[in-house]
Parts: C-alpha cells; structure tokens; sequence
C-alpha cells in the first residue's frame, strides 16, 4: 500500500517559491518529519502542520531569487563579439552566403526607398507648397470630352480680382502648347530650338521659391519682353559672357532682354523650365492684348490660398464664377477643380500636362517588390542560421554547463544577427554606391549618393539594422538556446526543432520568386503589346517637323510642292498634335442634337489619312479639288458614330453637323477607329477637321507630317532639310520620328519592366542563395544516413531522389500558392488598361520551370557530393 | 574586523551541532534542540539559522543520506568548523568572565 503523501498543492507551493539550492533539503525535511507525525498522530494534524510549515518557511533565504551575482558583461560582450567573428571566418561559405543575400536584399530596398524618397519630394521646395494649387478644367459630356490641366487666359487675373480673400495669388504659365519654340543669340550666332520655354506672370517668383541668381526677384519679369534664363542656358548662349541685359530673339522675330538668371529647375519640379519670359510680352504678339476667350484654355494656372484655407471654400464659389463668365454653351459641361500642387506628379493624368508625370502605381510596385526581396534575403538568413544550428550545439552546451540562461544566450544571438546585418548593411551601401549611376540611368533619375547622408537617412539605416537584425536574429535565436544541455554534450541524435517552419520559409521565398518571375514576364509581353501592336494607323517611316509659329504658314503650298518632288517622299499633311499621342477638343452640333457638346478633335490638312494609311469605313477624306472641304465637310471616326447613336458608317454620310461659325456642315466620311493616343485609353469619339486658314500654323497646326520610303530615309531627310532652308533659312530645322515619339507614351511601363525585370534576377539570386545553403545543411545533417545507405547498396539516383524529394514538394505547394496570388495581382495591374493582354497559361509554366530547374541544379550539386561519400569515412567514428 | 556575532539561539544551534558530531542535520539538531531544551522551533527557524551559521563560517555542509521517508530526497549534514570552534570557546570564556564579577558566584 501506498503510504500517504502531504497535501500536493503545499508540496507544489513549496517547490514554486522556493530557491532551487534549497528545495530538496527542505522538502526532504519536511517530508521526513511529515511521516514521523503520521506515524504518531492523526493523518489531517499532520496535512495541517505541513502546510503551515510550508508557510513559514517563506523566510529570506529560502525564495527563489532572481540572480543578482554581477557578471561583468562588457566582458561577456567582448567575448561574444569574439565568437561571432570566429564563426564568420571559420565558415566562409555560410557567412558569404548569408551577408551577401541580405546585402542584396537591402540595397535594393535602400535604391528603391531613395528613388521613392525622390518621387515624393516632388515640389515641396516651395514655401507655399501646402498652399499652391493647380486649377483645373473638367469639360465633359456623358464621359466625352477632356480634363485639361490648363485655363483659358484670363481666368488666373479674374479670380484675384474677384476674390481677393480667397486668392492671395496666381501665376500662369503658357508656351503655345508647342513642343519647340525658336531662340538665338545673334550676337555669337548661336540658334537653337528650346523645348522648355514658359511665359510667365511676374507673380511667378512669388508663388515658386526658384532660386535666383542674378537680377532683382521683385522686378524682374515686371515688363514686356523680358527674359530669365537657367544658369545651363546662360553657358549655352553665352559662354562666358555676362548675359544681364543681352538680347535673345525668339522665333525670330521678338527681342527679348535678359533680366536675370536661374538655377537650373530643379528635377524634383513638375515641369522643367530654362527659359521664363515676361506674360506680358504676348500682349505684343497677339496684337496689343491677351487673348479675351473664355473657351481655347492653354494657360497652366495657379493660384496660392491663404493660410487655412480649405480648397472646398474656393470650390464653392466656382458654379457662380463659371456662370459669370463662361461661354453658354459649355457652362453646363464644365467643372473647376483644384489640384494640389505635391499631388501632381504622382497623382495627375490629365489632359495637356506639361510633362509626363510620374506614376503612383509604379511607386507602389517598385516599394512592393523591394520589400519582397528583402523578405527573401531576411528568410534566407532565418533559414540558413536555424540550419546550421547544430554547429553551434556543442556551444550551447558548454555555455549552459558554465552557467549561461537562456536569456543570455538569446542575447547572444540575437547580437550576432545584428553583426551579421551591420556587416551586410556595409556591403550593401558599397552595392548602393557603385550601382547607383546604373539605376539612376534604369529609373531615369539623378539621385545623389549625399541623399544617403542627411541625419534621417542615418538614423533610419541604424533603425533598419537592428530591424533586420532582430526580425531574422529572434527565431534561430530561441531554437539554438533551448537545446538541452545533456542531449547536446551527450552527442546524441540532435534533432533540430523548426525544420517545418523553415519549409514554410523556403515556400514563402519560391512563391515570392515565381510571382517576380510571372509578372515581368507579363508585365514584358503588356508593354510589347502597348508598343507594337496594330494601333490603326502606320506609325513608321513617319517624320514630324515642328512647325508652330513657325513662317511655314505662308509657305506650306509651295514646300509641299517643292518637298514631293523626291522620290523618296511619298506623302505630306500638317497636323495639330502628335498622331497616337494627343488630341484637341472643340464643340460640334451633330444631327438632331439640341445644342453642342465637345468632342475630341484634330486638325490637319489635306493628305492626313494616306500620309498614315488610315482607311476609310465610308465616304471620303478631304479633297484639294473640293474647295468648300474647309468651311461645310466633317470626317469622323466609327466611334463617334456609334455615341451619336447612328446606324453605321454609310448611314453617317451626308448629315448635318454645326461647328464654329459654319451652321451648315455635312458628314462626308468616316474612317475606322484608330488609337489617336495611347493604349492606355480605350478609343473615343473623334472628329477630324481640315483647316485652311491662312493663320493656322500660329495656333493650330503644329507638325509637318512626312511619310518617306522606308529604304532611303537619310535622303528623305535631307530633300526635306535642304527644301527647309530654302524656304525658312533663319530657322534650325528639327525633326523626330513618330514611332519613336510614340513609345514615349510608354515611358512608365518601360521603366516598371526595366525595374521589375533588375529585382526578380535578383530576388531569385537571393533565393538560391538560400537554397543552396538549405542544401548544403540538409545533405550534412544526413552524411550518416547517406553512409548506411551506401553501404547497404543504394544507387546514386536514388541518393538523388532521396535529398531532391523534399525541395520538389516545397516548390510544388509553391506552384500551388503563387499561380493563383500572381494571377489576381496581375490582373488587377492589366485591368487599369484600356488594351491588355489576356493572361496565359506560359508565363506560369516558364516561372515554375525555371524554379525547378534551378533549384534541381542547386540540389544536385549536393546530391552529387553525396553519392561520392565514402562510408568509411562518414561511419568510422561509431 | 567586524566580529561575528552569536545570538542564543544560535550558539545553541552550534553546540548541538557540534555535540552531534557526525550525524547532525536539521531533523536530528531539531530533535536534540526539543529533548535538551523543551523548545521546538519550526523547520523555517532552524534552517534560517542554520543558513546563517554558514554564510558566518562556523559550520559547513555536506549532502547525502537519501531516505525512503524523505522521498530519496538527500539531506544536508552539518560539521562544525574551527572557526565555529574558536567561536563558542570566546562565548564560553566571555561568559566564564561575566559570571566571576557576579557576587556570590563561585564557578571555581
């Protein structure tokens, strides 16, 4: 029979409080005297005096304590410090493998957060940014129509005057929405034709804080014909002159007087200036005063609000400003918005930006798949220490014996990862420093490396190292101290905790690269599309000249004549903007309709459809037999059929059309669709108008438009120079394919594909890196094993499937996972185009082929070790 | 130097342990402190003093003795050092002293 025991929750009690040197004496003691009692007394008197006993011996020197013997720990310090660089040297190839992962890791997240460090600087070096606002236009009808990033001209001055507590100030900026204007020095004979020239408001310098070189900021664009000019622009035209006072020419025909000089813009500006000319010199050019209309809106205007002021304020005066002074007929389509400055070149796509702005999207994905690598890189280094764990097992022994806790070793660790990623965060600002010039010239960027150096750059790269360190340190840190010091000095079979969560890791790492792999891919194939597919009309062998403000209004005819006498040319139009890019908008009265809403539209001259062999769905194009084509002909497009609601093309031809001042128009022709701009758009209504007037190439028409024979291009070229001289000989003569121009329109995607193509390479570089290491790992945990089974008679191809089995399940449950989460994410990308490619089944099978593949090269080299193990050698020391 | 002092109940403590010889633990020294003295202090007193009387150095300990009572648990034996030695003869000579100026006392 069991003889009975004290009350458990006492004895338990007892061994809870009391100090580990103590308890077994005192319990024993207890014990002792509690079964000298039982034998004397009562079972319950005995309970009862153990418990109180128990209770007294809550006494000073028997509870549990918390060591507070000192060790001193800089020593400790010194000595862990001494041990992590011992490791690092004794096993090269490990410690290489893990720093150059995580540098890799971290220097493209280090590239990706200055490029979006960069992005987001965007105009916020002016000292009114939070209060300077864009104002825009939305003028639509049942979604057609445009949302223009500009204002008629006297919009700007009519809001200061009529709210002069809402607006403290406004600037407008215009450049007769042409993509080269002419200037010279004629003084050194220097002539050139500048993309970036701006007139001005002499508000200009108060709204944005550029910084001034010479001259007087208050004064300086105050009267007409002035001109201020960027520091580069100075050394172009004038050397080493002094330019304060020159006088610059401009289209040949102005003089303008420099009053003074610039900084460069800077890059981080949404709009790239050299040239900033005094508004009021257009008064001169557009015979004595601004141009009054409310309805042609060429002027980028701002406005500065007062301080707290909320833009909803403004926005509820706009409904009364537009009925005050706005034409009848568009007051019902038209909107007014305002636009925050820092919101404009990650936010803004309307209609006549200055410049292609940049793209929010992009800095999400570029921040996403930095992030992504770097997950891989701090998942290569959880994996890679956990597995190497049992190299440091013996460690952990001697370490516990001697009287180390577990916090302590934790500790340990935990420092070493942190040295690891010190030592990785060194490396990859030396990756940062040499491949920057390289991603600047990727990320069309000129970001500097001083950037690196501003105190939060500093302090949040010492954040990311004990981030880093900490997140991948803290897992192997807790799986290598607790290994229990017996079993680990017994040198007993280890068994490593966390081999399953180290396979979720490697999963997570193949299902990251397989997704970078589907949607470069993709994101390859979309812009390929984007680029090359049938847009419609014939892009190539296309040559625009600039011609806006340019005397080529007087003399089209006769260098049309002049130009076709070549061979090499095969046909000649003028148009208002860059075919496939840009569009105009202007009011028409189609049929039945009761008044007139606007529609795209474009201008040209005659020839338009066979210089860029659009073909014809019905009727005619323009004729130079017919000569009232001009003033009571219309083309348009399929689809504006289609939104007016009309049968078909053929059943378009002959109705009535209002425009302008012409109330008599008729339809004569519709052509099939065609992408007057980019792919990123679906194709809209669109009306083609031939204009005639003798003062067109002021205003309207912009481009001469060339289609040459696509063998003798040069000669082509240089027919159209020399006939150019002939006829214009004070103006540079310049010229730009189309198809060139229009891939610009791509800008955006070819950046993306460029970035994401550079970070998949090396996300799945970090990731088998990783994997290699894994393997390394793996294959010398079962050295032993392999040894058995040589010498039982495996073959190699066994030895093989043996080590290989487990990576090929990994990256199979990896296909699983990855194809339907790259799936939806790609989808969601494509669905923001109006053109897209449909997603197929290669991309997935190409990305789950070159993961296999690589991951069995990386395998096999390990398995390939193995089955040249010799037994002895593994097995002698049983 | 500081000089280590000696509560009462101490020094009988230490005398018994002593007196025990060999066979002095906490059961035992209970047991004796009760048959000699009538008093019977609490497992927690005895040990506190106990602690006490080595953390001054006059009585080491050593482990053994497992017992089937004490549930294989060892127990802990006392010896008394030289120290604890020197340190109830200077009790005793200290008392020896006293006791002689007490008139009417005559311990020879």
């Amino acid at each position: 029979m069991k003889a009975p025991q004290p009350p458990k929750w006492a004895d338990r009690f007892l061994r809870w409080f009391c100090s580990p040197e103590q308890v077994e004496i005192l319990q024993g003691d207890l014990h002792e005297l509690y079964h000298e009692r039982l034998s004397r007394g009562g079972r319950s008197k005995a309970n009862l005096i153990f418990i109180a006993e128990v209770f007294d011996l809550l006494r000073p020197f028997a509870i549990k304590r918390k060591r507070t013997r000192k060790i001193n720990s800089t020593d400790m310090l010194r000595n862990y410090l001494i041990v992590a660089i011992r490791n690092i040297r004794n096993q090269k190839i490990y410690s290489g493998i893990n720093i150059t992962g995580l540098a890799i890791g971290l220097a493209c997240f280090i590239l990706v957060s200055l490029y979006i460090l960069d992005e987001l600087s965007y105009d916020r070096m002016h000292s009114k940014a939070d209060r300077i606002y864009r104002l825009t236009e939305k003028f639509e009808s049942d979604g057609v129509g445009e949302h223009s990033a500009s204002q008629p001209f006297p919009v700007g001055p009519t809001l200061v005057n009529d709210f002069p507590s809402l607006v403290e100030k406004s600037v407008r900026l215009f450049n007769f929405q042409s993509p080269t204007l002419a200037l010279a020095n004629r003084k050194l004979d220097k002539e050139f034709n500048e993309s970036s020239i701006f007139f001005a408001d002499s508000t200009f310098l108060d709204v944005f804080d550029f910084e001034m070189l010479a001259g007087n900021k208050e004064t300086a664009l105050d009267e007409p014909n002035s001109i201020l000019i960027t520091r580069s622009m100075a050394k172009k035209y004038f050397d080493d002159d002094d330019p304060m006072g020159q006088i610059l020419e401009f289209q040949g025909a102005e003089n303008y007087a420099v009053t003074g000089i610039l900084e460069d813009a800077p890059l981080n500006a949404h709009f790239q200036f050299d040239f900033i000319i005094s508004f009021s010199s257009l008064k001169n050019i557009y015979g004595g005063r601004y141009p009054r209309t409310w309805y042609w809106n060429p002027c980028w205007t701002y406005v500065v609000l007062p301080q707290n002021t909320a833009p909803e304020t403004f926005h509820d005066q706009m409904p009364g400003f537009i009925d005050k002074y706005f034409p009848d007929f568009i007051k019902e389509d038209l909107t007014l918005i305002l636009q925050p400055l820092t919101d404009i070149h990650l936010h803004s796509k309307l209609d006549y930006e200055i410049q292609a702005n940049g793209n929010s999207n992009n800095v999400y994905i570029f921040s996403g798949v930095a992030i992504l690598v770097l997950l891989i890189a701090v998942i290569n280094f959880i994996n890679l220490s956990t597995a190497r764990a049992s190299k440091r097992a013996k460690e952990v022994g001697i370490r516990k014996t001697l009287g180390s806790s577990k916090g302590k070793l934790v500790n340990q660790f935990i420092l070493e990862s942190v040295m690891y990623t010190f030592f990785a965060v060194v490396l990859s600002l030396v990756i940062v420093f040499l491949t920057l010039p390289y991603f600047n010239q990727l990320a069309e960027k000129s970001i500097s490396l001083i950037t690196l150096l501003t105190p939060t750059y500093i302090i949040s790269l010492f954040g990311l190292i004990i981030l880093v360190g900490l997140s991948s340190g803290f897992y192997p840190a807790f799986v290598l101290s607790s290994f229990s010091t017996i079993s680990v000095l017994k040198n007993s079979h280890l068994k490593i905790r966390g081999f399953g969560f180290r396979r979720v890791l490697v999963a997570a790492q193949f299902v990251i690269s397989m997704m970078l792999i589907v949607s470069t891919i993709i994101a390859i194939s979309q812009l390929q599309y984007l680029q090359d597919d049938d847009l419609g009309f014939n892009k190539e062998h296309v040559i625009m000249i600039p011609v806006i403000r340019s005397p080529m209004g007087q003399h089209y005819k006769s260098f049309k004549a002049e130009a076709m006498k070549s061979p090499d040319i095969i046909s000649m139009t003028a148009v208002e903007e860059i075919v496939g890019a840009k569009h105009q908008v202007a009011n028409y009265q189609f049929g039945e309709m009761e008044r007139s809403k606007p529609f795209p539209h474009f201008q040209m001259r005659h020839d338009f459809v066979r210089t860029f062999n659009i073909p014809m769905a019905a009727g005619r194009a323009y004729d130079e037999n017919i000569l009232s084509d001009d003033s009571a002909a219309l083309v348009i497009n399929e689809a504006l059929v289609r939104n007016l609601g009309w049968e078909d093309a053929e059943s378009a031809i002959g109705k009535p059309v209002k425009f302008g001042s012409r109330p008599n128009g008729r339809v004569v022709g519709v052509v099939k669709d065609y992408n007057f701009v980019s792919k990123h758009h679906p194709i809209a209504p669109l009306v083609l108008q031939l204009n005639l007037h003798s003062r067109a190439f002021e205003l309207f028409i912009k481009y001469v438009a060339v289609r040459v024979q696509a063998e003798n291009t040069q000669a082509a070229i240089d027919h159209l120079d020399q006939t150019w001289k002939k006829f214009i000989p004070n103006r540079p003569f310049d010229f730009f394919f189309l198809d060139d121009k229009l891939n610009d329109s791509y800008r955006a995607e070819q950046k993306l594909t460029k970035v994401t193509i550079a970070f998949s390479m090396l996300a799945i570089l970090v990731a088998c890196l990783g994997l290699f290491g894994l393997a390394t790992y793996s294959v010398e945990q079962r050295t032993k094993e392999i040894g058995v089974r040589k010498v039982l008679g495996i073959s190699p191809g066994d030895i093989m499937w043996l080590l290989s089995k487990e990576f090929l399940i990994i990256i199979a449950i990896s296909i699983l996972i990855s194809t339907p989460l790259s799936y939806f994410l790609l989808n969601e990308w494509l669905n923001g185009f109006a053109y897209r490619v449909a997603i197929t089944l290669w991309p997935f099978l190409i990305a789950g082929f070159t993961t296999l593949i690589v991951a069995i090269a990386t395998v096999s080299y390990h398995a390939f070790r193995a089955s040249h193990i010799n037994p002895v050698e593994v097995l002698k020391y049983e | 130097m500081k000089r280590t002092q000696l509560g009462e109940f101490e020094e009988l403590v230490l005398l018994i342990v002593g007196a025990l010889h060999d066979d002095a633990y906490s059961i035992s020294v209970k047991k004796e402190l009760k048959d000699r003295t009538g008093r019977n202090p609490s497992i927690g007193a005895l040990h506190s003093a106990l602690n006490r009387l080595e953390e001054k150095g006059f009585i080491n300990s050593t482990e053994g003795g497992a017992t089937k009572e004490r549930g294989g648990r060892r127990k802990r034996y006392y010896q008394i050092t030289n120290a604890g030695k020197k340190a109830i003869q200077t009790a005793y000579e200290l008392r020896t002293e006293l006791y002689k100026l007490v008139p009417g006392m005559n311990m020879q």
